[in-house]
């Protein structure tokens, strides 16, 4: 069962992340580079801390002059395998509008990289599997995997992660075929992969996934369940009465 | 770590001091030619003072009586006498003398109140929040309502010690939430760089920190840390004694104004975190507040009702529409009851327009998930959003009706950061090419949501037929590619699943993945088998109302008088006094209770 405590806080962020996180320390432009040194650290590590990164983005809200490209793209990407979460979109609305800086040394890298990190999110979040992966192979999205995932430890495992959860509740028995598009693995390469999460694979190559409240169906009858609350006023009365 | 937010504080109040200081001897600059510079600020002085004069003897006397005796109940801190002169005596005179003009202005009526510098901080509180509401303010306006806001804060926090000023509660309350609202409403009339005089340009220009989101956060937080209210409420809820309690919340803490305007200021964070898109942290800084009926609070509507709305906002902008759909219920049902309290007030229709928003974001949820949590407010919805309603249960053809409802029902968002007005280039760029607005963004993500789970109603429609069918067969039905509808299929799942908190979780933001939808299914290789829950027939709601009209009729057949029986009184005039005494059915209670039943036992 998913659970939103981990979210909000994952067990490896530390004492120094958590002060930062939780209290007014988050506006002092100052612990920038504290909070940006724990997301190269998330990068290499395969943890992630969506809160400490908000807080990067938050940092970069109210203090224009702190904005790194750089920092927000690997945000973006750390977000991009998070669901159910909607952390994509809470790092997007946190990018407010902004003029070009003619003045920068470099360009912006942004901007081009944006639409394609959407796209991606947009395809994962509609769970158009094979789709994601084309267009992550693609040539569009060439500058992202050689700038940028290529140093996100574990990026294409953590797509599969969120294949994983979609397939989980949705499948009781799935084809190697089908999940191998969705996987972007061999279909040689499903079989160990799925073994590892215990998932077991027949002569035929159908998979069977154990069982979990999601993918067993129930026809049940829900019955009302009345509160107290709701009969307050009948018992308050009788007791005047 | 709070001195070194309130020295930012104090450097920024005092750079507000200075800034108009600068102002004043530039405008006198203007004026001013070298030989005759004594004469013109002689003349100048005398015609202000004459123009003074004028403005004051043109205030009709009652008006001055009140203001005489508003100032004495604020000097004897007699929280009754300034509850009526805030409540009902300051709206009376504005209907009568003010409703399209500024009310006095404070130098005006200052001889009226000896000069007291804090009562014409108050004043000013009340004189702008009048502007805001009834009138156009224009830049002066706006940058000295922020200068009197900063003066109130100011003395409220770096007086020496806690000040003895007592208010009452909805004040408070008010002058939280109005110190927001003018924030909001600069950011939004300041993103307009276009339609700005050359004049209002260059005051914009130095701005500086004027209305600024770290200058407002910097008040918010600061009243938060020197009411001690986070530590107060966990003594609460550790079961502390009340003499703990003050011992924790210290000299500040102790005393409703500081506690109140504490408690109102984490209420502010969640409103100004919401405007500024930060939705997470909008529920994180709620850590440690109850949201139930006996929270402190709920004794302001105005405030209970905001909290509620803005809470239910930020779980829709989280996806977590269960959680949104149970906020809203909770606060329609709470407003529906209070109708009958409420309807003088001069907050109702506020009340009422926040109320109508949230049935639009309760009918844009139950379009997400549908649910059936309460009948009462579900048939509300129906009346009113019906027809967007249908639509929006329709999918990618509904995306205009859940625009329009998300338009209408959305906070009224701001930018965090002013356009480039100290950059006269950038400027230009802007405004000929002027950037997305902030509610046009927000909308674009909440719509990228909606887009993703569209194909969610036309599948659920057809499952809705079967307990199991082949995966091809139901592709055909639906025109579509079989693989591409396994992929909704998918989706599908997803959106039955929402994290949502459950009664006594901690922090707002905790929760668990739950079941939302009555169709569930699970797909076993190309085989799709479905599997529906139902709601039993409910008779709670029919027999509760019911039973309360039968009370309510028994009641008044109670109360109502006997008929007279003339044949067998042996007294008809004594009779006919009883009867005549009895109180018609409208009169109190207990009193009509003694009276009628009475008279039987002496027959």
């Amino acid at each position: 069962m998913v659970s939103a405590s981990h979210w909000a806080q994952p067990p490896t962020r530390t004492e120094l992340i958590e002060n930062l996180v939780s209290g007014v320390d988050r506006y002092n432009p100052n612990n920038v580079g504290i909070l940006e040194d724990y997301l190269y650290h998330q990068i290499r590590t395969e943890e992630y801390d969506c809160l400490a990164n908000l807080a990067i983005l938050k940092l970069y809200q109210f203090n224009p002059d702190l904005y790194n490209p750089d920092v927000v793209i690997n945000i973006l990407i750390k977000a991009l395998t998070s669901s159910p979460f909607p952390d994509f979109n809470l790092c997007i609305s946190l990018l407010d509008e902004r003029t070009a800086n003619p003045n920068a040394d470099e360009p912006d890298p942004l901007p081009a990289l944006l639409p394609i990190l959407t796209s991606l999110h947009n395809l994962l979040q509609q769970c158009r599997f094979p789709a994601f992966w084309s267009l992550y192979r693609s040539e569009k999205a060439e500058s992202l995997r050689d700038n940028y995932t290529v140093e996100c430890v574990g990026f294409e495992d953590s797509v599969r992660g969120v294949v994983i959860r979609a397939v989980e509740g949705a499948f009781k028995r799935i084809g190697s075929e089908r999940l191998s598009s969705y996987l972007n693995l061999d279909v040689g390469d499903v079989k160990e992969y799925v073994e590892r999460l215990g998932w077991t694979v027949d002569g035929a190559g159908v998979i069977s996934l154990p069982s979990n409240p999601d993918n067993q169906p129930v026809s049940t009858v829900v019955q009302e369940n009345i509160q107290l609350s709701q009969l307050t006023k009948i018992i308050t009365h009788s007791q005047v009465a | 770590m709070a001195q070194r937010w309130e020295s930012d504080l104090d450097e920024e109040l005092q750079d507000v001091d200075l800034n108009l200081a600068i102002g004043t001897y530039g405008q006198n600059g203007i004026y001013e030619d070298g030989q005759h510079r004594i004469d013109e600020a002689t003349l100048l002085a005398v015609q202000q003072q004459m123009a003074q004069q004028a403005a004051f003897s043109a205030v009709p006397d009652v008006v001055k009586r009140f203001i005489v005796h508003f100032h004495q109940a604020v000097l004897d801190n007699n929280l009754a006498e300034i509850t009526v002169a805030y409540e009902s005596g300051w709206n009376r005179l504005t209907e009568k003398f003010y409703a399209k003009t500024e009310w006095p202005e404070a130098e005006v009526i200052a001889p009226l109140v000896n000069d007291d510098q804090i009562f014409l901080i108050l004043y000013r509180e009340l004189y702008y929040r009048h502007v805001y509401s009834r009138l156009q303010p224009d830049i002066d306006d706006r940058f000295h309502s922020y200068e009197n806001s900063c003066e109130l804060f100011n003395y409220l926090l770096n007086s020496d010690g806690p000040v003895a000023l007592e208010l009452p509660e909805q004040w408070l309350w008010d002058i939280i939430d109005e110190f927001i609202y003018q924030f909001q409403s600069f950011c939004v009339w300041r993103s307009k760089a276009k339609a700005k005089s050359d004049e209002e340009l260059q005051l914009l220009a130095d701005a500086g920190q004027v209305w600024s989101s770290y200058s407002v956060l910097n008040v918010l937080y600061s009243l938060i840390q020197k009411s001690k209210i986070h530590e107060h409420m966990a003594a609460l809820q550790e079961g502390k004694s009340t003499d703990q309690i003050n011992e924790i919340v210290g000299e500040y803490g102790v005393r409703p104004l500081y506690r109140m305007l504490g408690y109102f200021s984490i209420i502010g964070l969640l409103r100004v975190h919401s405007l500024l898109g930060d939705f997470t942290l909008a529920l994180k800084v709620m850590e440690g507040v109850e949201l139930n009926q006996k929270s402190p609070f709920t004794r302001v509507t105005a405030c209970h009702v905001t909290t509620y709305y803005y809470v239910g906002f930020c779980y829709i902008m989280l996806r977590r529409y269960s959680d949104a759909i149970r906020t809203f219920v909770s606060i329609l049902n709470f407003i529906l009851r209070m109708r009958q309290y409420h309807t003088r007030s001069y907050q109702y229709d506020q009340i009422n327009k926040t109320a109508d928003r949230m049935y639009a974001l309760y009918a844009i949820c139950n379009a997400l998930s549908p649910s059936r949590l309460d009948d009462n407010i579900s048939n509300i919805v129906k009346e009113r959003y019906g027809e967007q309603f249908a639509k929006m249960s329709k999918g990618e053809e509904g995306i205009p009706a859940f625009e329009e409802l998300f338009i209408y029902a959305c906070p009224k968002f701001i930018n965090a950061n002013p356009p480039p007005y100290d950059d006269v280039e950038q400027l230009a760029l802007l405004i000929d090419d002027p950037p997305i607005e902030p509610a046009q963004r927000h909308l674009g993500l909440f719509l990228s949501d909606v887009r993703a789970q569209a194909p969610v109603p036309t599948l659920r429609s057809f499952l809705k037929l079967y307990t199991s069918l082949d995966a091809s067969k139901l592709a055909n039905f639906l025109d579509a590619d079989e693989e591409e509808m396994v992929q909704q299929l998918m989706v599908m799942k997803q959106a039955s699943r929402s994290v949502s908190r459950a009664e006594g979780e901690r922090g707002l933001l905790e929760g668990h993945s739950i079941p939302t939808s009555d169709l569930d299914f699970v797909i076993d290789e190309n085989m799709v088998h479905i599997a529906e829950s139902t709601v039993g027939r409910r008779y709670a709601g029919w027999f509760i109302r019911n039973t309360e009209h039968a009370q309510r009729v028994y009641d008044s057949v109670k109360n109502s008088a006997l008929p007279p029986k003339p044949s067998h009184n042996p007294n008809p005039a004594a009779a006919a006094t009883t009867n005549s005494s009895a109180p018609a059915p409208s009169a109190p209670k207990s009193s009509g209770q003694k009276v009628a039943w009475g008279g039987v036992k002496t027959n």
